[in-house]
């Protein structure tokens, strides 16, 4: 049985989705130092979970839509491994790795660069879709995304928890999640013609309600798993030079921000002066416990 | 001749007039920053905030008050809700528009602002990032302390090597992930001849809740700018077709207790969680958890990991501010990060093996023992004692 998006030829959907290498935050993979700061040379690293999110989302438009999916990254050659899991869960058509050693010490903007110069080749620059994850895990800035949109010229929609395609009209509807601060959290529903740049909320999950749906899903997921088995079949790498990047706009002389120093933060002044108590002392924990229910309810019991 | 970069301006973010938080601590900090500025280099630069919206000019007096020399307001009925898009375009335009600047200052040579700052939430993150790409100059995120200094650089790409001054330069310091590593960033020109260019504004965005606003001030006075935005139909591509205000999952704001867990439960996380999650019970509180947990870092049930180990939950500066009546910080270390998230709580609980754990400074009460001993206990005695309180 064939199973297709109901794209009519010509019609078609192309995606691509921006991940990152990170340290593997999972106990038993991570490692601390003994001060409690990341021990990055006994850290493996992996497809970001915020990756692993942005390739679900458009494994949604191939499913879907029977999108085209293109993965990026910009990163050193072992980044080909987050390519390849991000395969996995897209069943991607191709893989793209930006790497030169002109790109190393990119803060965000720099990579931005980067991206977009590379974005800008996949589909012969027909691209109707782009998914980037919430933040990195490590950097934790959340700026790459909508950088790279913006130099794209793509319109950016940040925190989607949800999202459809109006193939014929070219138009994305999707769901927002706002925290507004003091105030409330707000789901915001929005309309925008295509080509847009997706930056999915953690919280995002893919649904497929139909029966026809879920074959597709079975189909493409079982397809990926076989992919990503032979990824470099699916691999090309560019240098700079390759992309057509300006080596002033790139790396760190593209950088306009440089990191000055890190240093521990200080322990800060004890803001509370805490009574001790020994936990393994029951008339202790019954003092305790009578405590907790004064501050609550403002009870004394004695 | 004045300089090109002069005054610091902070993104104005507000629900219906109403300035969300982080606003004001924002100009707090802007004041005190520009106060000892004018004071250090005999300047007369500006605290100037940008707002955009739409029947507000009330805010924009308000946010004289609280430390504002200048408001640039954008009043336009596309302004009702943020939207990146139009609000990158329009902010971008206010930053190099010298007509404004000099309604409020002389602005022969103004190029850009010096400064510029955004809260770092939702919808400011993402301004930030899209309006410094559009002036391409340089962003540091989640900033939680602030200094101006002259500076003295030698660096490989900026300086070409050589030692060379950078002035009235803002040091921005950021936590990282782990909350113990601070990193201070710097936004420089580079003026290495062969890669020169110049990289203004230097820009950042500020942790809700780490500044304080100042007093307000109805004595204070300033000017309120206006500025016509004009749009494009490519600038309103997005449109806003629903808006529905909902509760979160997790709900901390309706709870006077919370307890909390971190990487502490470990050694059995599934039957930790299970623990804490009883504790919370008891004190019909809500479950939170450090930055970590929320990188679903434990092999635990699918349920447990859904439930639990989520975003949401996070307490701290990459989450939630709460302020419950009772904390309890379960196997949490005290990462200054999580300190940020629950430091205003009325009473703080800390059940944690290790005394020289910073959550120690933050704490009434530190229980020190391992939480798989400690808490069936104290559930024990928890349990008793209520029906007491109930029946009185």
């Amino acid at each position: 049985m064939e199973i297709k998006g109901y794209l009519m030829p010509g019609n078609t959907l192309n995606a691509a989705v921006i991940v990152k290498l990170e340290p593997d935050f999972s106990e038993g993979n991570v490692s601390y130092n003994a001060d409690g700061t990341l021990n990055r040379a006994e850290t493996k690293s992996i497809l970001g979970p915020h990756s692993a999110v942005a390739s679900s989302a458009a494994f949604y438009a191939k499913v879907r839509y029977g999108a085209r999916i293109a993965v990026t990254t910009m990163g050193p050659p072992i980044a080909d491994v987050a390519l390849q899991q991000a395969q996995v869960l897209c069943d991607a058509d191709e893989l793209h790795l930006y790497s030169d050693r002109m790109f190393a010490g990119a803060d965000t903007l720099a990579t931005a660069e980067v991206l977009r110069n590379g974005i800008a080749k996949v589909e012969g620059g027909q691209l109707d879709l782009v998914f980037s994850g919430h933040r990195a895990s490590d950097g934790e800035t959340g700026q790459t995304g909508p950088q790279t949109a913006w130099k794209l010229g793509f319109t950016f929609l940040g925190n989607v928890i949800d999202y459809d395609i109006d193939v014929p009209n070219r138009m994305v509807r999707a769901k927002r999640l706002i925290s507004l601060q003091g105030f409330y959290d707000v789901i915001e529903e929005v309309e925008a013609p295509l080509p847009v740049f997706i930056a999915i909320d953690p919280s995002y999950k893919a649904s497929f309600n139909t029966v026809s749906q879920r074959l597709a899903f079975e189909k493409y997921q079982k397809e990926g798993k076989v992919r990503a088995q032979d990824y470099k079949r699916y691999l090309k790498v560019f240098n700079a030079q390759q992309l057509g990047a300006d080596p002033k706009l790139v790396g760190l002389p593209g950088s306009p921000t440089i990191v000055y120093k890190v240093e521990r933060i200080p322990k800060a002044k004890a803001s509370r002066k805490a009574e001790v108590i020994d936990g393994s002392s029951r008339e202790e924990l019954r003092k305790a416990a009578a405590k907790m229910y004064e501050i609550l309810g403002g009870m004394v019991i004695k | 001749m004045t300089e090109k970069y002069r005054h610091l301006y902070v993104v104005i973010e507000h629900e219906d007039g109403k300035p969300v938080p982080v606003s004001l601590e924002m100009l707090g900090e802007a004041r005190r920053l520009m106060d000892g500025f004018n004071r250090k280099y005999r300047s007369d630069e500006k605290v100037v905030a940008v707002v955009l919206g739409h029947n507000t000019r009330k805010l924009c007096e308000e946010l004289i008050f609280f430390g504002a020399d200048a408001v640039i307001y954008s009043d336009s009925k596309e302004f009702e809700h943020a939207r990146n898009l139009v609000d990158t375009k329009v902010i971008s335009e206010i930053a190099k528009d010298r007509e404004l600047a000099s309604k409020f200052s002389e602005a022969t040579d103004f190029v850009k602002p010096r400064y510029m700052f955004f809260a770092a939430d939702n919808i400011g993150r993402q301004l930030s990032s899209t309006v410094l790409a559009e002036l391409e100059s340089g962003l540091a995120s989640d900033i939680n302390k602030l200094v101006i200094e002259d500076l003295e650089i030698k660096h490989e790409h900026k300086t070409k090597g050589q030692g060379l001054m950078y002035e009235k330069t803002l040091e921005m310091y950021r936590p990282d992930f782990s909350g113990f590593l601070w990193t201070t960033i710097l936004c420089l020109d580079n003026r290495n001849p062969a890669i020169a260019r110049e990289y203004h504004p230097q820009a950042c965005s500020i942790i809700p809740g780490v500044f304080a606003p100042i007093e307000r001030d109805t004595s204070r006075r300033g000017i309120v700018v206006d500025h016509q935005p004009s749009f494009s139909e490519r600038d309103l591509k997005v449109r806003v077709i629903g808006r529905k205000i909902v509760k979160s999952a997790v709900d901390f704001d309706s709870h006077k207790a919370i307890v909390s867990f971190g990487r502490g439960v470990k050694e059995s996380p599934e039957e930790n969680v299970r623990l804490v999650a009883q504790l919370a019970e008891q004190l019909e509180g809500e479950v939170g958890v450090s930055l970590p947990i929320s990188k679903k870092p434990f092999a635990v049930s699918e349920a447990t990991n859904s439930k639990y180990m989520i975003p949401d939950r996070v307490v701290g500066t990459s989450g939630r501010k709460v302020a419950p009546l009772l904390y309890v910080a379960v196997g949490i270390s005290g990462a200054m990060q999580h300190i940020v998230g629950m430091k205003e709580s009325s009473f703080v609980v800390a059940i944690n093996p290790d005394e020289n754990a910073p959550i120690k400074d933050e704490c009434d009460i530190f229980i020190k023992g391992r939480m798989e001993d400690v808490i069936p206990v104290l559930l024990e005695e928890l349990q008793k004692q209520k029906p007491a309180i109930r029946a009185k």
